[in-house]
């Protein structure tokens, strides 16, 4: 959430979440980020008596002042209930306003704030001003020179005069007619005339004189907007006011005349906020995209400061470009972004679509729904739909980039490549192949999936373009999901309870599996070593791994998975499941049944979206426990549309000492996830020491020839597992033998030190078994295992236990 | 496009002082002058501008609509302004302080109304009401003047004038149509059979428009009058009256212009034929009124000029035995003649409001008149004074739903079979006041029709009482007896005339 209410230059000040954030102005580069509220920042104001001042309010119930320039708070001032807005007049000398929650309403109330020497100081002392005000910011203002105060809510204004202790209300009529609401959205009062302007939710602007008669009042009627004004804000001689609402336009109103307005449209998305900078050369509005646009004195577009844009709807799921490594997804409405993880900055914005976007309410417009990229970045496949329900229009479009503009260049556009919504599409993901043998595959609700090729053009210039080669179907069901091997030798789709394994030379149909009842909802082919298996999620939260060897069910879990996601460049696979109103995070590898690594109650929001993107280099992770985290980084996009990502840094953070850590942590930029990660460890950390459980470390299987070549090679062409499975064995067997006594020493020695990270996999293990006690309860088992699998694991179980006898 | 103070300084002031992007003239539609010394001006680029009338130069300029500002008018006060524009809107524009309690004060445009369709050709600001006037009529109370909620707090509009504009040839049984610059003369279709109450009757004989009249030149017609034996037809405009002689030959209508019509002062506010088609009386601006006799085949004289009004004339009731003349003028004075002897009869007490209708009975020669406040007397002219009815209606005071209608009477006639009937009608009820028969106060219902026919024979006779009222034409312009049996009822709906307007202003609508 943000909300720049106080713009001065060359600073931009805006609240983001739990911290207040400045910006140059001239860079649009973020200069400082000031944190220490326990939650939301509601409401910034600078200090009206010393501009290099900023009050921050916050939900944690506290007020905190702050040399912004600097970036360190002065003083802490404890209200003690959750403050919803502040307000900093000028005409108050050593006082604020802020709405705190009474009941089921609102009041507003003056804070003294206390002087004190220290850093934290108390502020008890509170009166009331108005009852039953709007906990929105925008719902009250200030008068000229502090003399009165507004508060709109539902259809009623109220006026409280300090002076004279008059306080006057207004009611409009709650009749709708003719389309008509009068409920207010908002209020700001003229600088410098006793006038208020009122913004209402029919788009309706409202400008009240003479409000300290209670008969005798009047207001004139300012009306563009068609939908609800969403803020308002008078220049600072109150010559200009400026409205934004759902249309993204910005209006400027000259001299309160309804005649004499200016435009400036096509701002991308709806105007949140509407901010002017104190000398009145810029305004600043924000959009609901999680945008700010800055904007001229003349009314002329300066600069924007963007980072990831909020979409209203993320259909074509995270994507990473290969060639950028940027994050894709929805960006504007039709638009694709390109956004930038290193920088926090959009790249680009691709117009898909490329149509005018109306800002209208229940109006049917294309959107931009699924997006794929070839393995080298070289070719987009984007997919449109309208969003009728019934009869989707559908547009299938291939990009390719070109090099010399640096940008994707539309190469074909295909209408009604399917008679229902598209709900899958991937590229054949082969690096090695050549061009040509680029392959697209896209499934439909209209029960086929669909396999277009490259074909030359028949004109001298040999351009391609791409048509539908093939078209399969299984049993009239419809298609759901579809991914490639990584060889690009297989093809996966399911279709509703059926995962169907199809020939991509010659699109034969190999094999089929199910596990019902439920419908498949995810489906991923293993990676590297593990590139025999297909992993497959169904409704019934069912996870599934599938021996592509044996055709047979490999093992399965009992895990409401809702993302699944490979990495690309690892065995590994992410799952994020939600269960109860938290999302948690199971990394595992599909030939392993036991997941490597676990977080619980990762948010409490519902994750969407997941997305390995490759580090340019892999980083040194001294912990296993994050060692799948080498070579890629995982993201995570929630209902919400808030970017996460998990961070090793704050594992190396608990390393040191818990007082030295603290301090660290004040004074780094953590992210919201990290502390309540490093939280969650600490806790654990102390469970741990006192259950003081014995000590099993699992040496990792180091470079044995043998292993290497196991591992190295593809699935499909390796022997059975039972087969490799005693060489496997006895080539962890002779490491064993090799190891000499000091060796053994020393690494007693690094146990003992690693013993918290150690009892972390303890913990590990212990959440495992949590986990079943609580699917038994479902009345349902948590692995499925095959009997040779059985057989198998008994053995490996024998050989351990005499190796560790061994010690 | 200039304005001026009275001589001998002129003053003048170009109000189209600002080049405007588009070369369109500007017209400055209304002024009025403030007692500060302030010009304010409406113009044609719907501008209101304040302009000091001694430098000539301007003060404050609001633009209050894209489209021209037509008329103008200030309160009383001068604190408030109302404007009106040619999309039908009107805007009003107060007087305010800049800070609360503070000295300066600034004109700042606030309420809009849309009670019009189209122009707003004329405004008038009273302490407690915006009025403003162009296809229909319509008074906006000010509902911070109000000082109870009531009857004067709400919204009143009027479509069509109080004043007759259908004349009706009884024995002809014909119709003359007043429009604003042509007449139409129609002869009303009859039917032989009898039917119930409700029913729809076939007609042996269509009704027919036998002639249409064009007034020459711009002028509208302000009056128009057929004889009752429909031979005769008069109208007027601001500057000239016309009578015709209408001859039927056949099927065929023909009308001739009779030469030598005296030159009158202009203009005449009505026009009267005598029961016997013998004289005309006209009404004229100048308060008096003349009476020209019609010579057969196609000639008139004047006869006599009737004085004694100090105002204009606007309404006429000769009586039905050519005896006497009641003629009402501006300063609401009613005054009786004798036709026999050319002499001034009496003048009927005034009354402090004006007089909407006025008849005077066939039989008894009592003077019915309607007040525009509802108020109804009956006055006897051979005893010059009121009747003992009138004097008990006075006392008793008339019922309150009957009161607090909007539409004054605009006609009254007599029932030939009954003479103790009147029948009176305004725009939406049409009334047999029925004087055998009880009055009625306020805690009875005063339209109890409807409720009179469900009721048994002897309960109804009890709740009888004297108004007789009949909602059933809408919106109603003329009523009359034909005769005995045949009751002639115009009535105008207004979605005929409405479609038929043309479009105010082109402009673009949101969402079209």
């Amino acid at each position: 959430r943000w909300c720049p209410r106080g713009l001065r230059l060359p600073y931009l000040l805006c609240a983001s979440g739990d911290f207040v954030k400045v910006y140059s102005v001239s860079t649009e580069e973020t200069l400082r980020l000031m944190g220490g509220h326990a939650d939301l920042v509601t409401g910034i104001q600078l200090n009206p008596h010393n501009h290099m001042q900023l009050y921050s309010s916050s939900l944690d119930g506290t007020i905190k002042l702050w040399d912004f320039m600097d970036g360190i708070p002065i003083k802490t001032f404890t209200v003690g209930s959750k403050l919803l807005a502040l307000y900093a007049p000028a005409s108050a000398e050593d006082s604020v306003f802020v709405v705190i929650p009474k009941k089921d309403t609102f009041q507003l109330v003056s804070v003294k704030l206390a002087k004190g020497a220290g850093q934290d100081l108390e502020a008890k002392e509170l009166s009331v001003v108005l009852d039953g005000v709007g906990a929105s910011m925008k719902h009250i203002a200030f008068g000229r020179e502090g003399e009165y105060v507004v508060s709109v809510k539902d259809v009623n204004l109220q006026v409280y005069f300090f002076k004279r202790k008059l306080l006057n209300r207004f009611s409009l009529s709650t009749l709708k007619t003719k389309g008509g609401d009068n409920n207010f959205s908002c209020v700001v009062c003229h600088p410098t005339e006793d006038c208020i302007a009122t913004g209402h939710a029919d788009g309706k602007i409202r400008l009240w004189r003479n409000f300290h008669h209670r008969k005798e009042y009047t207001y004139s009627t300012l009306h563009w907007h068609h939908d609800i004004v969403m803020d308002l804000a008078f220049s600072v001689e109150g010559t200009r006011l400026l409205s934004g609402g759902v249309e993204s336009v910005l209006v400027q109103w000259h001299n309160e005349s309804s005649c004499q307005k200016d435009f400036l449209p096509r701002l991308g998305s709806p105007i949140e906020y509407i901010s002017m900078s104190s000398d009145g050369a810029l305004c600043c509005t924000l959009h609901t995209d999680n945008r700010i646009t800055i904007i001229n004195s003349n009314l002329r577009f300066s600069r924007s400061i963007q980072g990831l844009i909020k979409s209203r709807d993320v259909k074509t799921g995270l994507v990473v470009d290969p060639r950028t490594k940027a994050l894709v997804l929805n960006g504007e409405p039709g638009h694709l972004q390109f956004y930038s993880l290193q920088s926090d900055q959009q790249l680009f914005s691709l117009d898909i679509v490329q149509r005018q976007y109306i800002h209208q309410a229940g109006l049917k417009q294309s959107d931009l729904v699924k997006v794929a990229f070839s393995a080298r970045g070289t070719w987009l496949a984007t997919v449109e739909e309208s969003e009728e329900v019934t009869d989707p229009e559908l547009q299938l479009k291939l990009w390719f980039y070109n090099e010399e503009t640096q940008s994707f260049k539309l190469n074909t556009r295909i209408n009604s490549p399917h008679d229902n919504h598209i709900t899958d599409m991937c590229f054949r993901d082969m690096n090695e192949l050549e061009e040509d043998s680029l392959i697209l595959v896209t499934t439909g609700r209209d029960c086929v999936f669909k396999v277009w090729v490259m074909v030359e053009d028949t004109d001298p210039e040999g351009n391609v373009s791409w048509s539908c080669d093939f078209v399969g179907s299984y049993h009239n069901y419809q298609a759901t999901n579809c991914c490639f091997s990584e060889d690009g030798s297989l093809l996966a789709v399911s279709f509703e309870e059926t995962v169907t394994v199809w020939d991509s030379l010659t699109w034969d149909l190999k094999c089929t599996f199910c596990h019902p009842p439920g419908n498949i909802r995810n489906i991923c082919f293993g990676r590297q070593t593990c590139s025999k298996y297909l992993i497959g999620a169904t409704d019934y939260g069912f996870l599934c791994c599938w021996n592509l060897l044996t055709c047979a069910l490999e093992w399965s879990a009992h895990l409401n998975v809702v993302v699944l996601q490979p990495d690309p460049l690892s065995e590994h696979i992410a799952a994020v499941s939600w269960l109860s109103k938290e999302s948690s995070l199971f990394v595992f590898k599909p030939n392993e049944p036991r997941p490597i690594y676990i977080q619980r109650n990762l948010c409490k929001e519902k994750i969407l979206l997941a997305a390995f993107v490759p580090r340019d280099e892999p980083e040194i992770i001294s912990s296993e426990k994050y060692y799948w985290l080498r070579r890629s980084q995982l993201f995570f996009l929630t209902d919400t549309q808030e970017l996460m990502t998990l961070s090793t840094k704050s594992l190396e953070e608990r390393l040191t000492p818990s007082s030295k850590q603290l301090a660290v942590e004040e004074s780094l930029p953590v992210t919201p996830f990290s502390l309540l990660l490093g939280k969650h460890r600490r806790q654990q950390a102390q469970e741990d020491t006192e259950l003081g459980k014995p000590v099993v470390h699992n040496k990792q299987e180091q470079a044995s020839p043998a292993v290497k070549e196991l591992l190295h090679t593809p699935a499909h062409v390796l022997p059975s597992a039972s087969f490799l499975c005693t060489i496997f064995i006895n080539s962890l067997l002779i490491s064993k033998e090799n190891k000499s006594a000091e060796e053994i020493a020393d690494e007693v020695e690094v146990e003992s030190e690693k013993a918290e990270d150690d009892s972390d996999e303890e913990d590990v293990t212990e959440m495992e078994q949590e986990d079943t006690s609580h699917t038994e309860l479902l009345g349902e088992m948590t692995c499925k295992l095959s009997k040779s699998q059985e057989k198998e694991l008994r053995k490996i179980r024998k050989t351990d236990y005499s190796w560790i006898s061994a010690f | 496009s200039t304005t001026w103070h009275p001589p001998p300084e002129v003053t003048r002031i170009m109000v189209n002082h600002r080049v405007e992007k588009a070369k369109r003239e500007c017209v400055v539609w209304a002024i009025a002058l403030l007692s500060s010394g302030t010009v304010v001006s409406a113009d044609s680029f719907g501008r209101v501008q304040f302009w000091d009338w001694q430098q000539g130069t301007l003060a404050e300029s609001h633009t209050v609509s894209s489209s021209a500002a037509l008329s103008l008018a200030v309160s009383e006060k001068e604190d408030s302004i109302v404007v009106g524009t040619s999309t039908g809107a009107t805007y009003q524009l107060q007087l305010l302080p800049v800070k609360l309690g503070g000295l300066e004060k600034r004109w700042v445009r606030t309420k809009p109304f849309q009670y019009h369709s189209h122009d707003v050709r004329a405004v008038a600001h009273s302490p407690s009401a915006l009025i403003s006037g162009g296809t229909t009529l319509v008074i906006r109370p000010l509902m911070e003047k109000v000082q109870k909620k009531g009857y004067d707090a709400v919204l009143r509009k009027f479509t069509f004038p109080h004043r007759r504009l259908v004349s009706c040839a009884r024995k002809a049984r014909l119709l003359l149509f007043q429009f604003s610059q042509h007449l139409e003369l129609w002869r009303l279709g009859s039917t032989e059979e009898t039917g119930k109450d409700g029913e729809v009757l076939p007609l042996c004989r269509m009704p027919e428009h036998l002639v249409q009249l064009k007034s020459k030149g711009p002028e509208h017609i302000y009056c128009s009058c057929v004889s009752p034996c429909g031979t005769w037809l008069g109208y007027s405009t601001a500057s000239r009256f016309h009578l015709y002689r209408v001859r039927c030959d056949g099927d065929g209508v023909s009308l001739r212009k009779v030469p030598k019509v005296p030159k009158l002062l202009p203009p005449a506010y009505q026009l009267q034929f005598s029961a016997d088609s013998d004289s005309l009386f006209v009404a004229s601006a100048r308060g008096s009124v003349h009476v020209l006799q019609l010579l057969e085949p196609g000639g008139c004289k004047l006869l006599h000029i009737a004085c004694g009004c100090s105002e204009a004339v606007y309404l006429l009731a000769p009586s039905a035995d050519g005896h006497w003349l009641a003629a009402v003028s501006g300063d609401w004075a009613i005054h009786v003649y004798n036709l026999k002897c050319f002499k001034h009869h009496c003048v009927v007490p005034t009354y402090n409001c004006a007089v909407s209708a006025l008849a005077i009975h066939p039989s008894t020669n009592n003077l019915v008149i309607a007040y525009s406040d509802q108020q109804l007397v009956e006055f006897s002219i051979p005893e010059k004074q009121y009747t003992g009815w009138s004097r008990a209606l006075q006392s008793r005071g008339l019922h309150r739903a009957w009161l607090e209608r909007d539409s004054p009477i605009t006609h009254i006639t007599f029932n030939p079979k009954n003479p103790a009937h009147i029948l009176l009608h305004d725009t939406y009820l049409l009334c047999v006041l029925d004087k055998s028969l009880p009055l009625p106060d306020d805690s009875t219902l005063l339209m109890n029709q409807s409720t009179l026919k469900q009721l048994p024979e002897t309960a109804r006779k009890r709740q009888l009482h004297a108004f007789k009222i009949c909602k059933k034409f809408q919106p109603l312009l003329f009523m009359d007896l034909l005769d005995e049996n045949c009751l002639v009822v115009v009535e105008r709906p207004i979605m005929d005339f409405k479609t038929q307007l043309p479009m105010p202003v082109q402009q673009k609508k949101f969402g079209t």
